[in-house]
């Protein structure tokens, strides 16, 4: 006996069309009218708000690459491997906060970006773990650099407009 | 043998590749009203797609309208090249998954291996004469029915599935036998009855 028939005879019959239980429209119409309102803010103020965060993460990269390859007579004194990697963070983290602010009303040229961030997030948990055990490295603290990075660049591209991609 | 199974391919739809639609050019546009009838056409099929996905009508009302207010933003987007409805189903799959992500917990339900007691609980759905296939879908475990709705139905490759899930091309296909030896289990048991 073949189970498998009555499974692909049921699939056949299966209706393509469902209908939903109550209009849909209306709460999509007003998301449009409110969405073209928002559009045409930003055409006004987007693209300046996107140049500024990008300068800001330069900056921001550029020191700390800095820091890191040359830290310094007194930085040891200053700031130790661990006090290093919480600057970092929390500089890369309000950064971040930052960024995702100013591209908070472009939409993403792809759906799945948040879950590419969540799993450099992990990655950069990864490195601070071993960080915690060896606080001075500094090829893990240039990882931990990288990863940060790839966080904004990430966050910077998938927002960029279409113009910008090409 | 499994892609026999999609039975509705979506290269199936009636629709003219070549002869831009001219309701589709008022949209892109900008025209709201041709919008609202290009929802009205294909809202059922949409809806349907995002249930099957979702196994929950009320979340899948609201992913249907995330879809329609992403679908004008990214309009576009769209070139012609391809069919609209298998532009409108992509973007469609992309954003319900991308939906159900941020809803709680579906990372722990898409990567638990298994759910516990899943079988039990399919007699009480389909008593009738007539066995309920839409019924038996949504209760398959969350992993197991994203794979199958769009391997069997949408047509996806198991190549695409993974990459729009972030698992495995092995993991697909598994998952998709795991999906049809339940619904057959399931079939069988319920004409058994019958």
């Amino acid at each position: 006996m073949n189970t498998e028939q009555p499974l692909d005879r049921l699939l056949k019959r299966l209706p393509r069309h469902a209908t939903p239980a109550r209009d849909l429209w209306p709460g999509i119409e007003h998301a449009i009218a409110a969405n073209g309102q928002r559009v045409n803010n930003r055409a006004r103020r987007g693209p300046r708000h996107l140049a500024m965060a990008a300068l800001v993460m330069v900056a921001f990269l550029y020191g700390l690459t800095h820091y890191i390859d040359n830290p310094g007579p007194g930085a040891s004194q200053t700031l130790n491997g661990d006090a290093l990697v919480t600057v970092l963070s929390q500089q890369h983290q309000a950064q971040l906060t930052s960024l995702l602010a100013a591209v908070h009303d472009t939409p993403a040229v792809t759906s799945d970006w948040t879950q590419q961030l969540d799993e450099l997030h992990d990655a950069a948990q990864a490195i601070k773990a071993a960080l915690a055990k060896d606080p001075d490295n500094r090829t893990l603290l240039r990882m931990l650099q990288n990863v940060y990075q790839q966080q904004l660049t990430l966050v910077e591209r998938v927002h960029a407009p279409q113009w910008q991609r090409i | 043998m499994e892609s026999t199974t999609a039975v509705t391919k979506l290269s199936a739809l009636p629709e003219s590749v070549q002869e831009k639609d001219p309701l589709i050019c008022a949209a892109q546009q900008g025209d709201v009203q041709a919008y609202r009838t290009l929802y009205e056409q294909y809202s059922g099929r949409v809806f349907a797609l995002c249930y099957r996905l979702t196994a929950d009508r009320a979340l899948a009302e609201d992913a249907t309208q995330e879809v329609f207010i992403q679908v004008w933003q990214k309009l576009a987007n769209y070139s012609h090249h391809s069919r609209f409805s298998t532009w409108l189903h992509s973007v469609t799959a992309n954003i319900t998954i991308s939906y159900m992500r941020k809803q709680k917990g579906w990372w722990q339900r898409m990567l638990n291996i298994d759910s516990s007691g899943e079988a039990q609980q399919l007699y009480a759905t389909h008593c009738s004469s007539e066995i309920d296939l839409e019924a038996l879908i949504v209760q398959l475990p969350e992993r197991a029915r994203v794979v199958f709705v769009l391997h069997a139905i949408e047509g996806y490759r198991h190549q695409d599935i993974a990459r729009m899930l972030g698992i495995t091309s092995g993991t697909s296909k598994a998952q998709f036998h795991r999906a049809r030896q339940l619904l057959t289990q399931w079939i069988g048991g319920a004409e058994h009855e019958h």
